[in-house]
């Protein structure tokens, strides 16, 4: 343990000299100043409404009516088919219009995100645009959430998990491998070999190192985002179990290469990969089976808890223990694969 | 201190082997020289010894560690200095020595003392980055003496080093091997070799071609010279005789009773004209 905390200072000492502290910390203070001043808290979207008209309705319905500027009318002939367009398009609205007991109503079948003050909105928009105005209307108004539990997140808020997952469970592939590659070409690892330490004291010091750096600068992003409503914790909990995955994911793929030339193929590849997550994330419509396989699928979504005010917790908690355990495997096997390959 | 049984390697995992089977013992206390040209597998072999290149055939022992079952803790009795400077740029000498004295479980040596050694105590708190290559070949050597070390593998330690720093190493060495340590020494330099080592291994193309002491080797090898200065006809010329040679013999009597003798000294063959006679080849 002395060992291991002597080369971490030491690695300390190195990398706050060196230029990836710099480049993280920069990237991060750069993406923290894009978030708060360029983009907008949430981004301007025209509306979309579908809309199912029941055989029961008597009186004629014209959707142009309901078209306007900010809003664009899709109608629909069934119910069913009226879910499952919702179901694509997640930004939609639906409105399902009826006549009970001779009198016209309406019922709004909404995605599950939407909040009560924007649920007052659409029905003030959707009666105070027309319906209030069809003949013999009664407020009769019932409203279907298809997604329980479900709040809305700011765009801004939105948009931190990507770049949590990017930051803290990925850009850590290219870092710890340039680091290793870095003492490789040095030769400072065949010095170190030749005292009595670990291999993994030395690998291990690096995921420290990468831990550290990916502490300090989600922080600061998170921080200046959200401020301290949510749990700082389990925050800890997932920044450091996605960092010490995504760390030995990187040295795991180093291990397999003799210079930073030849294993930046295999890194650029594997992250390429794992963004892939985050079009099921922004769009929900695209949502395939094997993209839930990517171990930055549950990433993603665990942050996205995290962010909720009603989030998750027995997912994240579970989702911390998975990663710490996948590394904890993962780990085993590059320990093995280093001990023979790191000095050669 | 160290056994090597029908050591081979080979970087390709093939039957191309930079080093071809090679056997040879080294006893404690004693100074060992591996010589050879560039591309013997000299390095190739510190490499093995050292654990830092897998063993992939053959026997080797270092130190009491069969380097089948390498265990970490022998290093404590290993001190290794690297052909090529390897030291933490960013690190200053001092702290670069301080770091690796934690990384050990025996008694240590002052750092400061140790660049004291090497005349780096006036740099100590500069970044070795800053330092020139001599400066960071004396720190790399210095780093190796650390632990004490009963077992010291140096590579190259004077090559592409200014004459006076040279010589400063060469006391060093000296010194450890009067103290007991057991030396294996890697160079190309065979002035430094038959100056330090008790015994002396040629290597070429991987293939050790004969293990003995440099007085030995040069009593069987070397024949002795004798190179006369002498005036023929106003002219200053310089001749050398064999003292085996009995042509050379005879003209060299001659000169000594008619000629006009102005120098006249024995010289020995160096370690390098037997390396050439015995191998074919040159150092270089
Ligand atoms: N990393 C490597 N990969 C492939 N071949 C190598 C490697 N290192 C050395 N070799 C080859 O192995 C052979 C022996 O090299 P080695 O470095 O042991 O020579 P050396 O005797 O130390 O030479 P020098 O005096 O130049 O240091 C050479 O043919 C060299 O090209
Ligand atoms: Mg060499």
């Amino acid at each position: 343990m002395k060992k291991l905390w002597t080369t971490f200072v030491k690695d300390v000492k190195l990398s706050y000299t060196g230029l990836y502290f710099y480049i993280e910390v920069g990237m991060a203070v750069i993406f923290m100043l894009i978030m708060l001043f360029v983009v907008p808290e949430n981004f301007d979207q025209t509306q979309t409404y579908y809309v199912y008209v029941d055989q029961s309705l008597s009186v004629p319905f014209d959707e142009s009516q309901l078209a306007s500027e900010s809003t664009v009318v899709e109608r629909f002939d069934s119910r069913s088919d009226l879910e499952e367009a919702l179901t694509d398009k997640r930004s939609a609205i639906g409105i399902h219009l009826k006549e009970v007991d001779g009198k016209f109503t309406y019922e709004m079948v909404l995605q599950g995100y939407e909040s009560d003050s924007m649920k007052a909105l659409i029905k003030a928009g959707i009666e105070g645009e027309f319906m209030s105005a069809m003949p013999g209307y009664v407020d009769q108004t019932s409203v279907e959430t298809l997604e329980v539990q479900s709040e809305r997140m700011s765009d801004r808020e939105a948009v931190l998990p990507v770049y949590l997952v990017l930051n803290v469970g990925f850009m850590g592939l290219f870092v710890i491998a340039a680091y290793v590659f870095l003492d490789k070409e040095e030769g400072v690892i065949k010095a170190f070999a030749v005292t009595p330490v670990h291999v993994w004291h030395y690998l291990v010091s690096k995921i420290m190192i990468m831990a550290l750096m990916g502490v300090v600068t989600s922080l600061i992003v998170t921080i200046a985002l959200v401020g301290f409503k949510i749990n700082y914790l389990l925050f800890l909990g997932l920044v450091l179990s996605f960092n010490v995955f995504g760390s030995t994911l990187g040295l795991l793929i180093t291990s397999f290469f003799d210079n930073m030339t030849k294993a930046m193929g295999a890194l650029f590849f594997s992250i390429f990969v794992m963004m892939f997550a985050s079009l099921a994330y922004f769009m929900p419509s695209f949502n395939p089976i094997w993209l839930k396989f990517l171990p930055s699928y549950p990433m993603i979504f665990s942050f996205r808890e995290l962010l909720l005010e009603n989030g998750n917790t027995g997912y994240m908690v579970q989702n911390i223990f998975l990663f710490f355990g996948l590394s904890a495997i993962l780990f085993a096997y590059t320990n093995l694969r280093f001990k023979k390959t790191l000095t050669v | 201190m160290i056994t090597v049984k029908n050591l081979y390697h080979s970087y390709t995992n093939d039957q191309a082997y930079a080093v071809k089977g090679i056997s040879f013992e080294i006893s404690k206390g004693e100074v060992f020289g591996f010589l050879g040209p560039s591309g013997a597998g000299k390095s190739t072999t510190q490499g093995i010894l050292t654990g830092l290149l897998p063993l992939q055939k053959g026997d080797v022992e270092v130190a009491g560690y069969d380097m089948h079952h390498r265990k970490r803790d022998m290093f404590n009795k290993i001190g290794v200095s690297f052909e090529q400077s390897n030291v933490y740029n960013k690190l200053s000498a001092i702290e670069n020595l301080e770091f690796y004295k934690k990384l050990f479980d025996v008694n240590t040596v002052d750092p400061m003392k140790l660049l004291e050694l090497v005349g780096l105590d006036k740099v100590a708190h500069k970044k070795a980055g800053t330092f020139s290559k001599g400066m960071k070949h004396r720190l790399t050597f210095v780093r190796s003496m650390l632990n004490n070390p009963e077992l010291w593998f140096l590579d190259e330690p004077t090559t592409g080093l200014d004459p006076a720093i040279a010589r400063q190493i060469i006391e060093i060495v000296k010194q450890k091997k009067a103290e007991g340590t057991t030396v294996f020494l890697t160079t190309h330099n065979m002035n430094i070799a038959d100056e330090l080592c008790d015994r002396v291994a040629f290597i070429i193309d991987g293939d050790i071609k004969l293990i003995d002491s440099p007085r030995n080797l040069k009593l069987q090898f070397g024949e002795k010279l004798v190179v006369v200065d002498h005036i023929v006809n106003d002219q200053k010329i310089q001749d050398k005789f064999s003292l085996i040679n009995k042509e050379d013999l005879d003209k060299l009597n001659t000169i000594i009773q008619t000629g006009r003798i102005e120098m006249m000294h024995t010289k020995e063959a160096t370690l390098e004209e037997i390396f050439i006679k015995v191998t074919g080849r040159g150092l270089e």
